[in-house]
């Protein structure tokens, strides 16, 4: 089986398709921005709402990395 | 175009673009580095062999055997008389047959549970160190089962995961080329040989113990407690069975004559006459024996009557026993120890014994199957070790040593692995029959035959058994600790495993080079065990071993000892002996027949003459490769003398031995020597040191007999030994660079230097080790001068220009898993009670902001100091019907930084599960704490001499050379004088000199002699450059401006840096935490405790005077506390304050003034506008009135009211009102209350 036609059996999926439909976070989907890490593996962005199974979606890793703030890091050098 | 292979020879050069392009281009054929790999071989190659070729398990398995399992009950002695005396059969129990035939190990693969994971299920050393778990492998067996005679029924049982060494065969780096190994997120040159258990890299340490198979005479005080008549002579064989597993059997010599034969087994010792195990191996008679033990009748050992006169009263005390024939002996002996040999009762006695002599006497000699021959051979070799007791005892030879090297071999970790797996799978084993008989009787006593077992017994029976093995070799690793019924024939119980601490790559690589003689032996009162022996020439270095403790008992094996793995091919060998003319008479004389061994199997005998020629014959074959002679083979020749090691032929191929190379003189080829044999070998060390017609070998380098470790020290020839053993340790705790993948590991606490440079002063071997790829240091610009002072007692000065250009400038991450996860393991499914994030509806402050981002995680790159918040989270209660994770109560919970050092978030790494199923529940935070020299900071040259940075001496007034070169760094001439680190000032010079030419020194020890020294050597290369000869410079005064009246010696020295750092040691209170039941500060750095001030401080500060400084340490900055006492009783503890009530402040005022103006002097800081009585309210609640209940009297109707007082019962009393206050100690007034408990009065006296 390709893994496109692989079925992900779980409703809380992390496949950013399953977005739309997905009803079920109620008043937590509104407060709750999905994130993008990067996978360990692959080095794939993977969007994570709080609540969502950590792996990547592509390759199914299961370690994610945070990304480098983009805010500005500023420091006293000394 | 196809690239050429990869270069594998290294030089003393410094290869800049080789190396470059080494790390720009990981090689993808094989490492450039073989050295490396090799010095861990030991470690990846026995856990192979467990699976691999030599089939290590698989023997294992052969010796569990059978295990047999009995229904119904056994029948008790009295139903046993009443059926014999109907005249009726036993009655029929079935048994029940279990057996593994085969155990499979995988490779890490994500469990089944896993549907997310498609295209690689494969499971890698890298992601157990990110996700810090366990990397681990599904061990598989086969078992089998048979009930009666029926036909043999199997079953796949999955005996939990279990971990898995890294690059080995049943890890997925096995053969993994550098490029790949980067690719997976590894070193390039990774090694591998360690376990990943919980994210910790952990090994198994090499341990020594006792050469297998070989009978050793051993004289040992501690015999004597055995038991009546007991001796100190002894002889003793560790016999090792195919499966690596040992069996010792000892003989003992009792004062009478006779021998006992002594084994230990699960955990129990056992003594049998010798003459029953000899008679039960073979059908015999006792002229044979006595034959086979003295000799033919005509033979030279008839003579010996001591031995004559012994055999015959070991013939003659055993006709008590009345025990003749083999099935006579066997049957006894099966009998006697059917209750610990775990057979099933319906076995016959015979079988008992046969069982009996299989298992435990001498297994190495055969373990299964065991033929006639072998037992024979079994038969022969106690005969032996007989002879040799004997022989012990009347003195003609000398005990064995078993603490030196050439009587032992190295427990390697791979093997210690599998005797543990086997002896796992053996209690898996024995443990179902318990079971099968427990469902028996739940069954209303069913039989095996009935057709319910054939259906629960898989489903019913084996799954009630405790299958996880790789839980309990899970533990093994974490925690060194082995659990263990039989003890596996070792001293010790913990203590098996370390961690392999990446501080720098010296302190890795040594992990592995090490050996440690067991635990036992550290608590030994006696140093003899930690001595340094001759024997160990060659294969433990002489220098690398730590000071302290574990001096001696932890080595390191020198760099070119190498360790068998595999058994090697040796039958043709026995034909090639008896051709040579070993033949199978004997004599107990060793002037006439002694006796030829190969791995613990006497092949024969020969005359002493014979002995040398043999070996000699051998010897040249071996190296030649002719006569299938194996190269590795060690043939230990011990030839005949008066009263020393007992003569004979010993020959070894089987695996854990130590063997390295020298050069055979006579083909000018490598020959391998082991240890046992090298003391009776003429190995020269130096071409100076060959005897003619006498010498054999010459050793290829004299450096062989050094560590890796040991090598890298300059010129170690020239130094005093102690700073090289100094400099072992201290290298190995540098700040260095502990490898290139740093952004991929996860370890607590990681080193990291960040200007290390290739020393100018190196040996080759520094490169072929690859040590480049880890620097550890910086060469400095070092002058050897006395200036400023702050270069006084070790402490050195650095050039404050040099520290701002980043000289031994440093890094620590740090590691911390920030889990939401109850750490509760009992439940099996664990439940997400809290998610990452801040709660819906809650209020965030902005500040809160700036270090958390929306889910709830830290920036990456931000600065976090003590306090700061660095996780938000909030609990969550799962909701079914919207399939998700609802927040009820909208509070946010942080998780705080806690160390007390600022650091920057290096990386953040989301931990998902295995299953790819749940929710973020733990992020694994490396945080980068920079640390440049301060003041304080250790650093060391190359030479064990360590000091302290004292100062950052402004580059402006540091002195300077008529080139205005300035030093890095100033250390004290009185360093040296005591010390004798003349290395150093050789590397000093040579540095320099490499340095202005521009090539790297070989700094290779004993290449310079008295005639071509090395001071001339590198004299001369200055002289070239246009420096003084002798490495000296004038130097002028960086303050006057005025030149020194001495010329100062000033070179290139590698200095290190150590880890040891001011930031993580001072300690400094002034007031802080205290004990809560005794108010004095508790101790410890990390609680922010205080340092003791001691008897011995205590002492000299009163010495001193300083009583001022004592009260103030030992009072004011500890419990001191102000409290009531009565000066009339002297008690603390019958003061109690008067309840108000009854007493007008009038009556306050006038009763006690005196006590209130004492407390109001003592507790001066209580000043308040209340004066004096308010001092007194603070100690004396409410109204300030405190009495001694035990002076006062009750009230009666005729006292004053003004006098009287009330306690809190409302009974009134007069008097005791001679209370004051004083500071005391808060223990005192613990003290006391804690005697009057006993009933003991302590009574103070109170002046003024």
């Amino acid at each position: 089986m390709s893994r496109e036609a692989y079925q992900v059996p779980s409703s809380v999926s992390g496949n950013q398709n399953a977005f739309s439909n997905d009803t079920g976070y109620g008043a937590m989907a509104i407060d709750s921005p999905s994130v993008v890490y990067l996978c360990g593996e692959c080095s794939a962005r993977v969007p994570v709402k709080k609540g969502d199974p950590i792996r990547c979606k592509d390759c199914g890793h299961r370690v994610l990395y945070k990304e480098r703030t983009k805010r500005m890091v500023q420091f006293e050098a000394r | 175009m196809a690239p050429s292979a990869t270069n594998t020879n290294w030089s003393v050069q410094y290869d800049t673009l080789r190396r470059e392009n080494l790390f720009r281009n990981p090689p993808k054929d094989h490492t450039a580095y073989p050295s490396l790999a090799e010095s861990i071989r030991p470690h990846v190659d026995s856990f192979n062999a467990l699976f691999e070729d030599s089939k290590i398990l698989a023997a294992g398995l052969k010796d569990i055997g059978i295990k047999t399992f009995l229904d119904g009950e056994p029948e008790t002695p009295e139903q046993k008389k009443v059926r014999m005396a109907e005249g009726l059969r036993a009655p029929k129990r079935n048994r029940l047959n279990v057996r593994v035939k085969e155990v499979f190990l995988d490779k890490p693969q994500l469990p089944p549970t896993n549907k997310y994971s498609t295209t690689n299920r494969e499971i890698y050393p890298s992601e157990c160190r990110e996700r810090h778990s366990t990397y681990r492998a599904k061990l598989r067996a086969r078992l089998e089962f048979q009930v009666n005679n029926g036909d043999w029924m199997e079953s796949m049982r999955e005996l939990g995961n279990v971990p898995v060494m890294v690059r080995t065969n049943r890890c997925h780096l096995q053969n993994a080329t550098p490029e790949e190994l980067v690719r997976h997120k590894e070193e390039s040159e990774e090694l591998g040989g360690y376990f990943i258990v919980n994210g910790n890299e952990k090994l198994i340490r090499m341990l020594i113990v006792g050469k297998r198979n070989y009978p050793m005479s051993i004289i040992r005080g501690s015999f004597v407690k055995r038991g009546h008549t007991y001796t100190k002579f002894g002889v003793q064989i560790r016999s090792v069975r195919p499966d690596q597993t040992s069996q010792t059997n000892v003989l003992h010599y009792l004062s009478d004559g006779n021998v006992t034969f002594r084994f230990s087994w699960r955990k129990n010792e056992f003594l049998v006459p010798v003459m029953m195990i000899l008679k039960a191996l073979v059908e015999t008679n006792d002229r044979e024996i006595f034959e086979a033990l003295v000799g033919a009748a005509n033979s030279k050992g008839m003579k010996n009557t001591f031995v004559t006169d012994r055999v015959e009263l070991l013939l003659r005390t055993y006709q008590a026993y009345g025990k003749h024939s083999k099935s006579d002996c066997r049957a006894h002996l099966g009998k006697c120890f059917r209750p610990v040999m775990g057979v099933s009762q319906d076995v016959p006695d015979e079988e008992v014994g046969t069982e009996f002599l299989r298992r435990i006497v001498l297994p190495h000699l055969g373990n299964y199957n065991v033929t006639e021959t072998q037992d024979y051979d079994k038969f022969k070799m106690i005969i032996f070790m007989i002879r040799k007791l004997y022989s012990l005892v009347a003195g003609d030879s000398a005990p064995d040593n078993p603490d030196a090297v050439s009587n032992q071999e190295v427990l390697l970790g791979g093997f210690l692995y599998g005797m543990i797996l086997k002896e796992r799978i053996e209690e898996w084993l024995r443990s179902l029959g318990p079971i099968a008989r427990d469902w028996s009787m739940r069954n209303s006593n069913a039989k095996f035959t009935d057709t319910a077992f054939e259906r629960d017994f898989l489903s019913k029976i084996v799954r009630r058994s405790n299958e996880n093995i790789g839980q309990a070799l899970e533990y093994f690793l974490s925690t060194g600790n082995l659990v263990s019924p039989t003890g596996l024939d070792l001293q010790q119980t913990s203590g098996y495993t370390v961690m392999a601490e990446k501080i720098n790559f010296y302190r890795f690589i040594s992990h592995f080079r090490m050996i440690h003689r067991g635990s036992f032996f550290a608590q030994l009162k006696t140093t003899t065990v930690r001595k340094l022996l001759p024997e160990s020439w060659g294969f433990l270095c002489p220098v690398h071993t730590p000071d302290g403790s574990p001096c001696g008992l932890l080595n390191h094996l020198a760099h070119k000892c190498l360790i068998a793995t595999d058994n090697l091919d040796v039958s043709s060998l026995p034909r090639t002996l008896v051709q040579l003319g070993v033949k199978g008479e004997s004599s107990v004389a060793t002037e006439d027949s002694v006796t030829v061994q190969l791995d613990g199997r006497i092949v024969g005998f020969c005359s002493p003459e014979q002995a040398r020629k043999i070996h000699d014959t051998l010897r040249y074959w071996k190296v030649s490769g002719k006569n299938n002679v194996p190269l590795g083979l060690e043939i230990g020749y011990i030839p005949n003398s008066n009263g020393g090691q007992y003569p004979g032929i010993y020959m070894f191929s089987q695996s854990a031995r130590m063997y390295r190379p020298v050069k055979y003189l006579a083909l000018d080829k490598t020959d391998f020597v082991g240890p046992f044999e090298q003391p009776y070998m003429e190995i020269a060390c130096l071409e100076s040191d060959l005897i003619a017609g006498l010498s054999t070998h010459i050793e290829f380098t004299p450096t062989n007999i050094l560590s890796i470790v040991a090598n890298m020290t300059p010129f170690s020839d020239y130094n005093q030994s102690p700073r090289n053993m100094y400099q072992c340790q201290m290298s190995k705790q540098t700040m260095g660079t502990p490898g290139t993948s740093i952004a991929h590991r996860t370890d607590n606490k990681l080193y990291r230097l960040q200007t290390g440079q290739t020393p100018v002063v190196r040996t080759p071997l520094y490169n072929a080790y690859g040590l480049d790829n880890f620097p550890n240091g910086m060469n400095a610009i070092v002058a050897i001068i006395s200036y400023t002072g702050y270069d006084m007692d070790d402490a050195m000065i650095i050039n404050k220009s040099s520290h701002e250009r980043g000289f031994g400038h440093g890094t620590i991450y740090k590691t911390k898993v920030h889990s939401l996860a109850e750490k509760d393991r009992r439940k099996s499914r664990r439940e997400v009670k809290k998610l990452f994030g801040f709660a819906p509806g809650d209020e965030v402050k902005a500040e809160v902001r700036n270090f958390i981002d929306d889910d709830g995680l830290p920036h990456v790159g931000i600065r976090v100091q003590e306090g700061d918040k660095i996780a938000a989270f909030h609990d969550v209660r799962y909701d079914a019907a919207s399939d998700s994770y609802v927040n009820v109560d909208g509070i946010t919970h942080f998780l705080k930084y806690k160390d007390a050092e600022a650091g920057y978030i290096e990386s953040i790494r989301i931990m998902g599960n295995e299953n790819g199923a749940e929710p973020m529940q733990s992020i694994s935070v490396k945080y980068r704490i920079p640390r440049k020299p301060i003041i304080g900071d250790k650093f060391s040259s190359r030479h064990g001499q360590k000091g302290v940075c004292s100062q950052l001496w402004p580059a402006g007034d540091m002195p300077f050379s008529e080139s205005g070169m300035q030093p890095d760094l100033i250390i004290n001439p009185h360093a040296f004088p005591s010390r004798m680190t003349i290395a150093q000032m050789i590397e000093s010079m040579a540095g320099k000199a490499g340095a202005l030419h521009g090539h790297p020194q070989d700094c290779t020890p004993f290449q310079f002699s008295e005639e071509n020294t090395a001071t001339d050597y590198f004299g001369h290369q200055l002289k070239k450059a246009g420096y003084n000869y002798y490495g000296n410079e004038p130097l002028y005064s960086g303050i006057t401006g005025r030149e020194f009246a001495a010329d100062i010696y000033m070179g290139v020295v590698y200095y290190q840096r150590l880890r040891h750092m001011v930031n993580d040691k001072f300690q400094v209170r002034t007031t802080g935490p205290v004990n809560a039941l005794t108010g004095q500060p508790v101790k410890g750095r990390a609680k922010g405790g205080g340092i003791r001030v001691g008897e011995m401080e205590r002492d000299s500060l009163i010495a001193h005077g300083a009583a001022f400084l004592l009260q103030d340490r030992l009072m004011n900055c500890s419990d001191s506390q102000l409290t009531w006492i009565c000066r009339c009783c002297g008690s603390f503890i019958s003061t109690q304050v008067a309840v108000s009530g009854s007493g007008s402040s009038r009556s306050r005022n006038t009763i006690n003034p005196g006590a209130l103006a004492a407390a109001a002097k003592a507790a001066p800081n209580q000043q308040a506008p209340g004066g004096a009585s308010s001092a007194g309210g603070a100690l004396g609640g409410v109204n300030g009135i405190v009495r001694c209940r035990r002076c006062a009297r009750q009230a009666t109707f005729t006292d004053s009211r003004a006098e009287a007082w009330e306690d809190g019962d409302g009974l009134r009393y007069v008097g005791g009102d001679d209370v004051t206050i004083v500071a005391v100690p808060g223990v005192l007034r613990f003290l006391d209350v804690e005697l009057a408990a006993m009933g003991i009065r302590m009574k103070f006296k109170v002046d003024n």
